[in-house]
């Protein structure tokens, strides 16, 4: 039943990658339940600080909303993602970007995220809420060797030295800047 | 061209008639008159004078006004004197009469009737006769137009305002005739009706006398007054009603009669034949009409509407005709008792499988199924689900109702419609899981379908999450009946099987794998003997059912029980090797469980005497000697204990009672009385329990309560005191300890994991209305071990509550989230 609720463009995206992961309808009907029970999971874990819901009666396109963490300059923040699992979940990784603009090193101005686990580290064993969880570890922790946004990064490195309200300044200086290049 | 002299007038005037005619005016009027008013009763040569009439005027080349003529002829007289006459003459005699006077006044009405008109279908037939010879060709109409539009006529002035005396006096003419006929026909068949008509009493074909029995005069009579009303072509108008009305009286009250409240035998094949003898009174109303072949009754097609038993009889339309009418009545009558009557049939099932299989093959001809689901609902609601049904009891019903519905429809849709009040209400009961897996384990009294239908073979897998794969041919595919409820289950999930009906009430099988644990626990705990074949069994049939994984822990349970009989012999054995000094006081035996697969056991304080202890702490060493790294932990108010006890001048022997009453009644070994505190004190259980379990040694009149609360060893049972036992309440402290999970403590699970995901949707989505947050809970809560049913009022309630709480804002008609911080 779930398929016949699904949006039409989903059905031919997930059409096109049958190609190539040998999907199969049975395979559709457990990338559904998978994605269900991964909801259940989210929401029994009560993890403060991300969530997730299906934006529609879409299984496969979700929103999700990460504050950013205590202690760093994105503490108060709230970052909203997208999320879109395409029809080979769990083999592929799902799309993942930001919606709310994110001055970060590995974010990019488009909202893209460069994270490992995403990409080549993708596995079968990720879900939802170690991404979710692993995207909020990023904005704390970024990877600083291989910058999306070379102007944060830069700014991140010096931000030792700096005082963080100075900073903070700044950042904030820039997130306007960036939203409106947007 | 105009032809006709003065002579010629005369001649016509001549037979009490004229022809008033204007040669000048471009229309002609004619008006023949046949006869005055007050002609005398008719003789052959009426009929000539029409037919004479009709060739004066052929003769004079008036030939295209022939039709005309005899029809405004016709007109008049059957305005002016021959419908009068026939209605005075019906209504003649006007009451008092004997009902077979009242069967010749009709009859002679209507032979009446055929000898007036008689001329005029002479006429007719004669004109009808030279359009065939092409002589001519009246108002350019086709032969069988003119003789429709007089019989048009005819009907059109006699029926135009009939007194309820013709409905009347017809009704009750064929009423006698058909009783009659199937007194003659079907003696054998009806032995009840002929059995209180004794032979010098009264004919139970006419009910009189039997001397002046006049069933073959009806007989007669009928033939001709259908030979009579076919030949004016009223048979249809005057006949149909009365005896479509008796035909529904009959059938409506022989099915009173033979079938109200029997369900255990078939009526179809029965009534088949009663219908097809039915069948021949109507050949004989019909007769005539059978015989030729009216063109005005369209042909019907010729399928029975039964298997029939003669088929290929009827061979006239109008009989096919009535015979398909016939069935249909019969099956309407019958589904209507049926529906009326299916709360008592589906308690009866499986005993009334052969209601069941009428009705249902009655019910695909007839267009009454949602009258039967409204019905069954209400007679559900009215009878089943109120206050004063014991739970088991709706179970009971509820599962006949699937065993009877999925016979009645297979595609399962009036199951599934009309149960849904019962589950609803089941949800709402405390017990219902309970009596559901007391079902399934036998141990319900009186509920043996649910043990069985668990034990059947081929059992179907519960599997509770839908899959998107369809192993079936999409040809194969039928559409549901038009009264399905549209829900997201499909039909394929239009489930019959029973247990999976049942299980499915609260939507998750872990509440009662769950309950069955608490259940086997229980049971596992009273019997104390070790032996669980019988729950084996169970188990690996629930397995089948549940899967493998559910039961896991009721397995380990299980063999938990295994491994402690085998514990417990190999200590015995070793105690059976120590010296004659070393045995231990008591026999102690230990069901040893895994703390972990079994449910919390109820904890209560209670501290046994020395003996018992002792006993216990060398329990516990030979335990630890023969499992490395484990001990006991004791659960001393869990156990039975049986003893004797020995007093002066009687002994009991072999009383089984429960660890607190052996504590009670050993502390008085030592010491022969207590006060309550000092018990309580002594066996550091509270002082009310203490005095409820002292009630048992009371009762068998050990001991004995006197002034200040002391309780004394009664070492000479007296009588009196037997007497005063046997007033003595029974000892009510058998509470079982239940472990399961309540009802409001499962519901408060529900609503904990529902608000998580209303504030995950809203914290991602924003705004949602109530609507929407309902679809978006339907949709997503679908997997998981809780409950995921909740209805929008229900989920209203809920969200309101939160926003008093503060939780949760409402605002045009949205809700959202409030502001963190």
């Amino acid at each position: 039943m779930a398929s016949q609720n699904m949006d039409p463009a989903a059905a031919s995206s997930t059409a096109a990658l049958k190609g190539n992961t040998s999907g199969t309808t049975s395979a559709k009907g457990s990338v559904t339940k998978r994605l269900q029970q991964e909801l259940m999971t989210l929401m029994m874990s009560g993890d403060k600080g991300i969530s997730a819901f299906p934006e529609s009666d879409n299984l496969f396109k979700w929103r999700g909303t990460i504050e950013g963490p205590r202690g760093t300059v994105y503490e108060g923040l709230q970052f909203r993602l997208s999320l879109e699992f395409p029809g080979g979940y769990p083999y592929r990784a799902p799309d993942v970007k930001f919606v709310t603009p994110c001055f970060h090193p590995n974010v990019d101005e488009q909202g893209f995220i460069c994270l490992d686990i995403l990409k080549d580290k993708w596995s079968a064993l990720y879900d939802v809420r170690s991404i979710l969880l692993s995207i909020q570890s990023l904005l704390g922790e970024p990877n600083n060797e291989s910058p999306l946004n070379p102007t944060a990064a830069e700014l991140w490195d010096n931000q030792e030295g700096e005082s963080h309200g100075i900073y903070k300044g700044t950042r904030i200086d820039l997130w306007h800047h960036q939203g409106f290049l947007l | 061209m105009w032809n006709l002299n003065q002579r010629d007038l005369d001649n016509l005037d001549c037979s009490g008639s004229f022809l008033h005619f204007h040669p000048a005016a471009s229309f002609v009027r004619t008006e023949l008159c046949v006869w005055g008013c007050q002609v005398s009763p008719g003789g052959s040569g009426s009929d000539q004078t029409v037919v004479d009439s009709l060739a004066l005027l052929s003769a004079h080349g008036l030939d295209q006004l022939l039709g005309s003529w005899l029809l405004e002829t016709l007109q008049m007289r059957l305005s002016s004197c021959v419908v009068p006459e026939f209605w005075s003459g019906l209504k003649q005699p006007e009451n008092e009469v004997e009902e077979r006077d009242r069967a010749w006044v009709l009859l002679t009405a209507f032979r009446t009737l055929l000898d007036r008109l008689d001329p005029f279908l002479g006429g007719l037939e004669r004109l009808r006769t030279w359009q065939a010879e092409g002589r001519c060709s009246p108002c350019g109409t086709k032969p069988g137009g003119l003789q429709d539009r007089a019989f048009t006529i005819i009907r059109a002035l006699l029926l135009f305002s009939p007194s309820p005396v013709l409905q009347e006096r017809v009704l009750e003419f064929y009423s006698r005739t058909f009783s009659v006929y199937m007194n003659q026909e079907g003696e054998a068949e009806d032995g009840g009706d002929a059995a209180d008509g004794p032979e010098g009493g009264v004919c139970p074909g006419c009910s009189i006398q039997m001397g002046q029995c006049w069933c073959r005069e009806a007989l007669e009579q009928l033939q001709e007054l259908s030979h009579i009303l076919s030949k004016l072509q009223l048979l249809e108008w005057v006949s149909s009603k009365a005896v479509t009305f008796i035909l529904h009286k009959l059938i409506e009250q022989r099915m009173e009669q033979h079938c109200r409240g029997e369900y255990e035998r078939s009526f179809l094949l029965e009534f088949q034949e009663w219908l097809e003898l039915v069948l021949g009174w109507l050949s004989k109303v019909f007769a005539s009409e059978a015989d030729r072949d009216p063109p005005s009754v369209p042909s019907v097609p010729s399928v029975p509407s039964t298997p029939s038993v003669q088929d290929g009889q009827p061979s006239s339309p109008i009989l096919k005709q009535w015979r398909c009418h016939m069935h249909q009545f019969f099956c309407r009558i019958y589904v209507n008792m049926r529906i009326d009557e299916l709360f008592s049939i589906i308690r009866d099932f499986p005993e009334s499988k052969a209601a069941i299989e009428d009705l249902k093959f009655c019910l695909e001809r007839t267009n009454q199924r949602q009258q039967l689901l409204t019905s069954l609902k209400s007679a559900f609601e009215s009878r089943l689900l109120h206050p004063g049904v014991h739970t088991s009891d709706i179970l009971t019903v509820y599962i006949s109702a699937i065993k009877a519905l999925r016979e009645l429809d297979p595609s399962m849709v009036i199951l599934q419609v009309a149960c849904q009040p019962i589950r609803k209400y089941l949800r709402t009961r405390e017990d219902t899981v309970r009596q559901i897996v007391a079902g399934l384990t036998g141990d319900a009294e009186g509920c043996t379908d649910l043990a069985s239908e668990l034990s059947r073979g081929d059992p179907v897998t519960l599997e509770m999450q839908e899959s998107d794969e369809e192993g079936n041919d999409p040809e194969d595919w039928t559409p549901d009946p038009t009264d399905a409820v549209p829900d997201k289950t499909g039909s394929k999930r239009r489930s019959s099987d029973i247990i999976s009906l049942l299980v499915s009430i609260y939507g998750s099988k872990d509440i009662f794998i769950d309950e069955y644990r608490a259940v086997l626990a229980d049971r596992l705990l009273h019997q104390l003997n070790y032996n669980t074949a019988r729950e084996i069994r169970n188990v690996e049939l629930l397995k089948l059912r549940f899967g493998e994984s559910h039961m896991h822990y009721c397995e380990v349970m299980l063999k938990d029980m295994a491994d402690s009989r085998r514990i417990n012999s190999n200590i015995r054995e070793e105690e059976s090797r120590l010296g004659e000094d070393e045995q231990p006081p008591l026999s102690l035996s230990a069901i040893i469980l895994s703390s972990e697969f079994w449910p919390t056991l109820k904890e209560e304080k209670l501290e046994l005497p020395p003996v018992v202890c002792q006993a216990m702490e060398d329990y516990t060493h030979r335990y630890e000697k023969l499992k490395a790294m484990r001990t006991l932990s004791w659960k001393p108010h869990l156990g039975s204990v049986t003893l004797d006890v020995e007093l002066e001048d009687r002994t009991l022997t072999h009383l089984t009672v429960s660890p607190i009453h052996a504590a009670i009644i050993l502390h008085f070994q030592d010491k022969s009385s207590w006060t309550l505190e000092e018990l309580s004190v002594k066996l550091g259980a509270p002082k009310e329990l203490v005095h409820r379990k002292l009630a048992l040694w009371q009762q068998h009149g050990v001991l004995r309560e006197e002034a200040g609360g002391r309780y004394y060893v009664v070492e000479r049972g007296s009588s009196k005191e037997k007497m005063e036992r046997s007033v003595m309440l029974i000892d009510s402290d058998e509470e079982r300890d239940s472990n399961t999970t309540t009802q409001s403590e499962q519901r408060e699970e529900k609503l904990q994991l529902f608000w998580a995901y209303i504030q995950a949707m809203l914290t991602n989505l924003d705004s949602m209305t109530l609507d929407r947050i309902h679809s978006m809970l339907r949709m997503f809560v679908a997997t998981g071990p809780v409950v995921t049913e909740m209805d929008v009022n229900e989920l209203e309630a809920f969200l309101q509550r939160k926003v008093r709480e503060h939780q949760l804002m409402m605002s045009a008609g949205v809700y959202r989230l409030p502001k963190s911080n």
